[in-house]
């Protein structure tokens, strides 16, 4: 993870050491033996090597897309082909200069990522996965038809770069830088809160929606990106060919993209890597079988889908890492909330007036008025039924209220959607909780303040060094909120390895580290034990004092009536009752509807 | 009045040490059931107790995590849904999921997918004569008829399939309050056929009227395991639902 | 030239008609996309030319063993690429594996039968010109398809357990249902149909392995015109396609054919995700 973190994190942290070490080890080790290739191999074999550098100048973007967001882009030849060819028309019809064409190829792609980014925003899965497939056909098509620019099937040649670039050994170079390049872009989003952002998206997207992430946004600058780096391997693709015709733009190399990201493994950026390696030399070791070589790519798709999905990178660990071992949970330290809300939690009050909600002919909200004010626990109970979570989607914009009005402080949120209402400071959980699995603890923890950093994309991709000390002041705070919820011990856990009640806890966490002027718990003492919910009830009675609303969805009526300042009751999406907790308590409507029967 | 199970006949269904869950989260626990031949008993628990994994473990809905499970004297625990309707093991499952674009008859009739074309027919005017109401609407889709008639058209093609012991799982939830009686009549009118049933029902103080022996299920474990007639006594239910929770604490 | 466009467009329209039907009858039984209708074409016209063409079969046990070899690959794809990656539906694993099974079975094909398109051997020589068998045999076949499955799905009791699995399989299998046999049955069923769209429109589209990719993309355009799960959505968005296209080609020109089809394919997806007959998205909190 980002430099120089680490140090404050496992202070209080177990189980970081040496990790970093022997990365950097690894990656010179890497970089040395790449640097040293030309001097050691005949120039066959070095012409390999710059191919598989130039097919990682694209694959680093793709992992982003394919890795990172889960994003099924099967057709990304289609970019590498209109950077190819950008770049050959800009140097043979128009007379550029190579490097010029390099950056129009980049513009180019970053244009089309752009666009192939559109349809993922609606499209899911297969849908998604066709569109692509569909765009790279046409791609293909429009070069071999439209002959007076890219001269058809007779095609035309590749940019030439100047000297020292010109050699085959100049030219490796180049490759090898760039690919440094997008390395070092990859893992700059990889490891950002973007990086973060793309996961949720991926697996957990209500979550994501929940803390803020505007996946639009986000999904638009990541394929605009990966747009950029595979129009400009496409420039450097074609002037390794010397000359480019449609036919070196098959399908199939898109599949080899798209295979080296998945047995590389989701989200990885090592993986990866290692991925185009084997992916670019499978063809020549296996020399004899070379009109096979496409079959065996989708031989290996299936192979590694049904029997490591994991990919190589979570093989690897499976192998050599130690297994991480949580140390259980502890009591909450409620008093280091202080310094995860900070003075940052401005008091805004929650108002529902004549909120109504139907699905079909169901009414799940037929008129619900509340207010939940800055300070205090609102607890909402009610059967089965009665609309009590259909209220905190309506409030959290989950769901758009059919009728009514929804305010927020002096913001009406009746028209925003559920990331811009985290943007105003409205926190969640969910009943079932939603948790990025496949990140860590802490890192879903640090989920929570996304909304809060002020770095943009282009600039934590190029390296900003504010990204970086951003980044290092959320750890803190997510490793306060840990502490504070009692999850210190678990930090470094993927999420998955949490049992529900933990998982509860964390969303908590990734809801305080918001620095939320709201919270909206729904059913948070499910499955505790009654030591638990005790450690709850202190953990909800510091965030109050801290000027904090919150209202509490909860079964568990003991905890409601003790911890709250009014209680409201719901029965067939209608107020039943409203009042002080004593007040509702031995009203009979209520006893009849929720306790009776 | 319920009469206890012949003994000579021996346990119908029998599950010892049954473990079951979804993915990671393990629901059933050390579960132990026997239900006789002939007779009706009850499962009661309260909200997400695990009574309907329960039955979806004991009719192969969902796979087993640990125990056996036998039926008519033969292992089922690795048997699949259908094989377990085979034997005469019938699960009616929740939520009145008839086939809503399919028509009434065409409900019943692939109750007996399996059977000859003359036995699928006799079957399906059977359970019109048990539910008339159905046989009047045979023709129509069955996602058009009400909650209730369709609550029967599930238990008639529980009824279509000959079992000899039909799991139901809360055949009376939703229902009008007249309509909870008729179906409560139907499954009595099973015992009396001859049919064992295994009921999940809601209206726990009307499904203890008719059953010969309680379950009762919390948190994926069972806390109490009597005869009818004991679990109406005032307090035991109650007894038996705090007894747990305090354990669990 | 009305009725050029017109003759050719429902011909090709009724291919991938058949090929969109394909891929319904596999979606229904198991709520997987797969990216191998077209290849099944490309089995239905490729087998079909070898057994015929080249083994010189008699017109009807060629046309049983093409779809014989083509059933094959349907079962294959049930049971290595469907089947394992079912119970975690929610992570579209199926996209990656049915992908691979398309390129596998492609590859082969490829490599054994050449890369160069081969022609189609007609099959009764009736009519000429446009009048030509080779306009009006997938026509008909669509139409034998399309009417064949109505009268399976509304008449017979194996119909309506189809679908029964299509509408709820936990209902189905507790009603005794066997849903992993329809399963299975409805993915050869799939297979048979879109050899049959190879086949019978084998003398338009030749026997060509890269057939597959094309006829993937194009019977999933009125796929996603008329909604997935609805034959007479594929029906309808088939032959609009097919219309579509004849008439791209006329005034814009054969290559621009495919920039035509996707933009009007991003266009329906973006606009009506659901489709004509689709159903609508399910909640998601």
């Amino acid at each position: 993870m980002a430099t120089g973190l680490e140090a404050i994190a496992s202070t209080e942290l177990p189980g970081v050491a040496g990790r970093r070490s022997r990365a950097v080890l690894g990656v010179a080790a890497a970089v040395l033996a790449a640097m040293l290739l030309p001097f050691t191999v005949n120039h066959y074999w070095m012409q390999i090597g710059t191919l598989a550098f130039v097919y990682w100048v694209l694959i680093a973007g793709l992992d982003l897309i394919v890795g990172y967001a889960g994003a099924l882009a099967v057709g990304f030849v289609g970019l590498l082909t209109i950077g190819a060819y950008t770049a050959s028309i800009l140097c043979e019809k128009a007379g550029w200069p190579a490097f010029a064409a390099l950056l129009a190829a980049g513009t180019a792609g970053a244009l089309f990522g752009f666009l192939i980014g559109l349809p993922s925003l609606r499209l899911k899965s297969f849908y998604f996965a066709m569109t692509t497939l569909g765009f790279s056909t046409i791609v293909t098509q429009v070069a071999l038809g439209w002959e007076s620019l890219t001269g058809g099937g007779i095609g035309l040649p590749g940019p030439m770069f100047p000297a020292p670039f010109d050699s085959p050994v100049g030219f490796y170079y180049l490759a090898f830088g760039m690919a440094l390049i997008a390395t070092y872009l990859l893992r700059n989003i990889a490891f950002s809160n973007f990086g973060r952002g793309l996961v949720a998206v991926r697996d957990a997207e209500v979550a994501a929606e929940a803390v803020g992430v505007p996946i639009t946004r986000l999904k638009l600058m990541t394929f605009t990106l990966s747009g950029i780096l595979a129009g400009m391997a496409g420039a450097l693709f074609a002037a390794r060919q010397t000359y480019i015709t449609p036919d070196a733009f098959t399908f199939d190399l898109s599949v080899l993209f798209f295979i080296a990201v998945l047995i590389g493994g989701r989200g990885r950026v090592v993986g990866p890597m290692i991925g185009t390696v084997i992916l670019t030399l499978l063809p020549e070791i296996a020399a004899p079988l070379v009109m096979w070589s496409n079959f065996l790519y989708a031989a290996l798709l299936l192979l590694v889908v049904l029997l490591v999905p994991g990919g190589i990178a979570e093989f690897l660990e499976r192998l050599f890492g130690k297994a991480v071992k949580g140390g259980g949970l502890e009591a909450p330290v409620p008093e280091r909330l202080n310094a995860v809300l900070g003075e940052h939690a401005s008091p805004k009050a929650l108002t529902l007036e004549g909120v109504a909600l139907h699905f079909g002919g169901v009414r799940a909200l037929d008129g619900v008025s509340l207010t939940v004010r800055p300070g205090t626990v609102h607890g909402l109970i009610g059967p089965n039924g009665s609309g009590k979570t259909t209220l905190l989607n309506a409030a959290s914009g989950f769901y758009t209220a059919n009728a009514g009005r929804i305010a927020f402080g002096e913001a009406a949120l009746t028209a925003r959607s559920s990331d811009e209402r985290a943007a105003l400071g409205i926190g969640r959980t969910f009943q079932t909780p939603r948790v990025v699995g496949n990140l860590s603890v802490l890192e879903n923890a640090m989920l929570g303040a996304y909304r809060q950093f002020t770095v943009h994309f282009p600039a934590v991709a190029l390296g900003s060094r504010r990204g970086v000390k951003e980044d290092a002041a959320v750890r803190q705070r997510a490793v306060d909120a840990l502490v504070a919820v009692g999850l210190r011990r678990l930090a470094h856990l993927r999420a998955d390895q949490l049992q529900h009640t933990e998982q509860r806890l964390l969303e908590i966490a990734r809801c305080l580290v918001m620095r939320p002027s709201i919270l909206l718990l729904d059913e948070p003492a499910a499955g505790l034990s009654h030591d638990e919910i005790e450690h709850l009830r202190a953990l909800i009675e510091h965030i109050r004092s801290l000027g904090v609303a919150i209202l509490l969805v909860e079964h568990h009526a003991d905890l409601v009536f003790q911890v709250s300042d009014e209680v409201t009751v719901l029965d067939v999406g209608r107020v039943l009752a409203h009042g002080a907790p004593a007040e509702v308590r031995v009203n009979a409507e209520v006893i009849n509807a929720y306790l009776g029967t | 009045m319920p009469t206890s199970a012949p003994e000579w006949n021996g346990a119908l269904l029998t599950a010892a040490g049954l473990g079951a869950g979804y993915g990671a989260i393990r629901v059933l626990e050390q579960v132990d059931i026997t239900v006789h031949a002939g007779q009706v008993a009850a499962l009661v628990g309260p909200n997400g107790a695990g009574k309907s994994t329960l039955l979806k473990a004991l009719s192969g809905m969902i796979p087993k995590t640990a125990g056996r499970v036998t039926f008519a004297g033969q292992d089922i625990t690795r048997l699949t849904t259908q094989a377990c309707g085979r034997l005469g093991l019938v699960h009616v499952i929740e939520g009145h999921r008839v086939l809503p674009s399919l028509t009434v008859e065409e409900n019943l009739l692939l109750a007996a997918l399996d059977q000859p074309a003359a036995a699928r027919r006799t079957r399906v005017d059977e359970a019109y004569e048990v539910f008339p109401e159905i046989g009047e609407k045979r023709a129509l889709r069955a996602g058009t008829l009400s909650g209730g008639q369709q609550q029967m058209l599930v238990i008639a093609q529980g009824i279509v399939r000959h079992p000899k012991l039909l799991l139901l799982d809360e055949p009376s939830a939703g229902l009008a309050p007249v309509l909870i009686d008729r179906v409560l009549e139907v499954v009595s009118g099973f015992r009396t056929r001859g049919t064992a049933v295994f009921l999940v029902e809601q209206a726990v103080e009307k499904a203890l009227r008719m059953a010969d022996r309680v379950y009762a299920l919390v948190h994926g474990r069972i806390v109490l395991d009597t005869d009818a007639q004991s679990a109406r006594q005032p307090g035991v239910l109650e007894r038996a639902y705090l007894g747990a929770a305090h354990a669990a604490s | 030239m009305v009725i050029t466009i017109l003759v050719a467009g429902i011909a090709t329209g009724a291919i991938y008609a058949m090929i969109g039907i394909s891929y319904n009858l596999m979606y229904a039984t198991s709520k997987v996309v797969s990216f191998t209708p077209g290849q099944l074409g490309m089995i239905g016209a490729v087998f079909g030319a070898w057994f015929i063409g080249v083994l010189g079969f008699p017109l009807w046990i060629g046309f049983l063993a093409a779809m014989g070899v083509s059933i094959v690959f349907g079962y294959f794809t049930e049971r290595v690429t469907v089947r394992p990656v079912l119970k975690s539906i929610e992570q579209h694993l199926y996209v990656l594996t049915t992908l691979a099974a398309a390129m596998m079975i492609q590859q082969v094909v490829a490599i054994w039968w050449g890369t160069d398109p081969r022609p189609f051997p007609h099959l009764f020589g009736l009519g000429t010109g446009l009048a030509s068998e080779k306009y009006w045999l997938p026509v008909v076949a669509c139409f034998v398809v399309f009417i064949a499955l109505e009268w399976f799905y509304r008449k017979t009791l194996w119909g309506a357990a189809f679908i029964a699995v299509a509408e709820d399989v936990e209902a189905a299998r507790a009603l005794g249902i066997p849903d992993v046999r329809v399963r299975v049955l409805s993915y050869c069923l799939a297979a048979f149909v879109g050899a049959l769209a190879g086949f019978w429109g084998g003398q338009l589209l030749l026997a060509f392995f890269a057939l597959g990719a094309t006829l993937t993309f194009y019977g999933f355009v009125p796929i996603a015109l008329g909604g997935l799960g609805s034959n007479r959505g594929a029906l309808i968005g088939g032959f609009f396609l097919g219309i579509l296209q004849q008439t791209a080609n006329y005034f814009v020109g054969g290559v621009f054919v495919g920039v035509v089809t996707f933009v009007v394919f991003i266009t329906l997806l973006v606009l009506v995700p659901g489709g004509l007959y689709g159903t609508a998205i399910a909640r998601r909190v």
